[in-house]
């Protein structure tokens, strides 16, 4: 029989703001010592209150209107009960009855569009670091503000999901709301996924799968469950619904005992938190402050760039915002330079943290187009543009210095050919070609190549070859 | 609404609490009377009104986001935990 997969993520994203969510202390935690970046209400010291943080409802509104939702005029916050150290409060501050996003959808590259059924901001949980008879707690995570994204079960396939999370990984950060350091913890999946006979109407139970923070996690979970769980079916047994943990070292899943063992939330409306009541006209104008996104490059550069060399530069909004500046006929040009450097693998993403200028992206493409440079000498160039030695220089300044200019000048390059015929050791190859063998061009070109120190325009100097030869 | 002794040992048992059965015992009883003393409000026909979450009418109060100094440092908001260990909270190893 044959197992339909069906998966739903729930994913939780940092918001970048320069405070928490409900206190005036610095989100940014990165590189600070524990426990340094916390309020008394983080503490949850009695008659602390909490304070509602505009820009985090600001950036809601953005990431909602990146996932193509509505933006829900009215919206409030919820307690949601829990007891574990993590939360000094004994709860933790979100939205369950009135999120502040809903309904929306994210289409994938694939054209698969994952429905999202309503995101929600809320708090997040501090740091707990376990030993072996003790834990030890850091709060400086507390109330740093989270969306949650909430989807409908449309994904199929552990690809979908992978491609679904890193969808949702970009438009977050084109949309500015996050740094989007999942190796931080920026952005974090919880995966459900279920399987069911082809053609059955319910779906099956589900597992919970939590807390992954890649996507290569989410897609290696993602097969891991498939494969169990319609084994567990195939032997003719159930799948016993829980939650699990992943382990990317193992390649599997196991049962977690975790504070959600009592699902038992008992939520209340928060009292001390008055509700959030936003105009047409404020969610019209931050919806206005989005940027391009990666559908509106898909859409615009589908003629221009190929599919797959598109796909490896979406990852990188202030590349895409660059491309996007260059005149219409270098995009292609400078696109395809900067997949080549990203795929090969010494050079990473910090690479491009500092991009070179326009000037200098159209000033290079031009002496390309201009057959001054080679595509070797081209791409050479390039690299040098990011070079901290060579910066700021231009690239014909570069070119100049290493010496790549290409010779496209006739009189200049038909005086390198003579020399290269009159060495006594070309006479055979051009008696060879005269006799109709043509592949030894190749070899008489490369002569005058060297001869030139690698300046010489390659196809001007066959066409004055084969002139001179005929 | 009747509590009886299991809902106050589940309640107990979300909360961390270890009640010994008198606790429980009398924990049931004043949680009885409060439900029961509530539940006066039942009489009330509630229909076609929407709950109120507050009675202060006011909505959208929100802050800049700008880092202010801390009123309580590090030290003094560790000095209130019970124990503590390398500028962290020393808790009983939970899972």
């Amino acid at each position: 029989m044959k197992y339909i997969p069906t998966i739903g993520i729930e994913c939780h994203v940092q918001l970048c703001t320069k405070t928490k969510l409900f206190s005036e202390v610095d989100n940014d935690a990165r590189g600070k010592e524990p426990n340094s970046c916390v309020s008394p209400v983080d503490y949850a010291l009695p008659g602390m209150l909490p304070r509602l943080n505009g820009e985090a409802v600001r950036l809601a509104v953005l990431a909602g209107r990146a996932m193509n939702c509505e933006i829900n005029a009215y919206s409030r916050f919820d307690r949601k009960h829990y007891f574990y150290p993590d939360s000094p409060k004994g709860y933790q501050i979100t939205q369950f009855y009135h999120p502040i996003i809903g309904a929306g959808y994210v289409e994938l590259p694939s054209g698969t569009k994952v429905r999202i059924e309503h995101a929600h901001l809320e708090g997040d949980a501090g740091k707990l670091t376990h030993f072996d008879n003790y834990s030890l707690v850091d709060l400086n995570r507390v109330d740093t503000p989270l969306i949650e994204i909430v989807s409908m079960p449309d994904i199929h396939s552990a690809k979908d999901a992978h491609d679904y999370c890193k969808e949702l990984w970009r438009l977050m950060r084109y949309a500015g709301v996050t740094y989007g350091d999942l190796y931080n913890g920026n952005m974090r999946f919880d995966v459900n996924t279920s399987v069911a006979p082809e053609g059955s109407e319910k779906l099956g139970t589900r597992t919970e799968v939590k807390n992954l923070n890649s996507f290569k996690s989410v897609e290696r979970a993602v097969e891991y469950e498939i494969a169990r769980q319609t084994k567990v079916l195939e032997s003719g047994e159930k799948v016993i619904q829980q939650t699990l943990g992943w382990s990317d070292a193992t390649g599997k899943t196991s049962p977690q005992r975790s504070k959600e063992v009592a699902a038992d939330y008992r939520y209340m409306p928060e009292p001390d938190l008055p509700p959030i009541r936003l105009s047409n006209e404020f969610i019209e104008a931050e919806s206005a402050k989005l940027p391009s996104m990666p559908a509106d490059y898909r859409k615009k550069f589908a003629a221009v760039i190929a599919g797959d060399v598109l796909e490896v530069l979406l990852d990188y909004p202030e590349l895409m915002k660059r491309l996007d500046k260059l005149d219409e006929e270098y995009i292609k040009t400078i696109a395809n330079l900067f997949a080549s450097v990203l795929l090969a693998e010494e050079k990473s993403a910090e690479y491009l943290n500092d991009l070179p200028t326009v000037a200098e992206l159209t000033e290079l493409a031009e002496m390309n187009k201009k057959k001054e440079l080679s595509s070797t000498a081209t791409k050479e160039v390039f690299l040098r543009l990011f070079d901290p030695q060579m910066k700021g220089r231009g690239a014909k300044t570069i070119a100049k210095e290493l010496g790549l200019i290409q010779e496209n000048d006739l009189g200049a390059l038909e005086a390198i050919v003579d020399v290269v015929l009159a060495k006594p050791e070309t006479k055979k190859a051009q008696e060879d070609f005269r006799n109709g063998e043509e592949k030894v061009i190749g070899f008489l070109v490369g002569q005058v190549m060297r001869e030139s120190h690698g300046k010489a325009n390659p196809s001007v100097v066959q066409e004055i070859l084969r002139k001179k030869l005929a | 609404m009747e509590i009886n002794r299991e809902d106050i040992m589940h309640l107990g048992d979300l909360s961390d609490f270890d009640l010994s059965g008198n606790e429980a015992e009398r924990l049931k009883e004043d949680l009885t009377g409060i439900i029961k003393y509530i539940s006066q409000l039942d009489e009330l026909d509630t229909e076609g009104v929407e709950p109120t979450y507050q009675v202060f009418e006011m909505e959208n109060v929100w802050r800049d986001d700008e880092i202010k100094p801390q009123e309580a440092s590090r030290e003094q908001l560790l000095a209130l935990t019970e124990e503590e260990k390398d500028n962290q909270i020393k808790v009983p190893r939970i899972l």
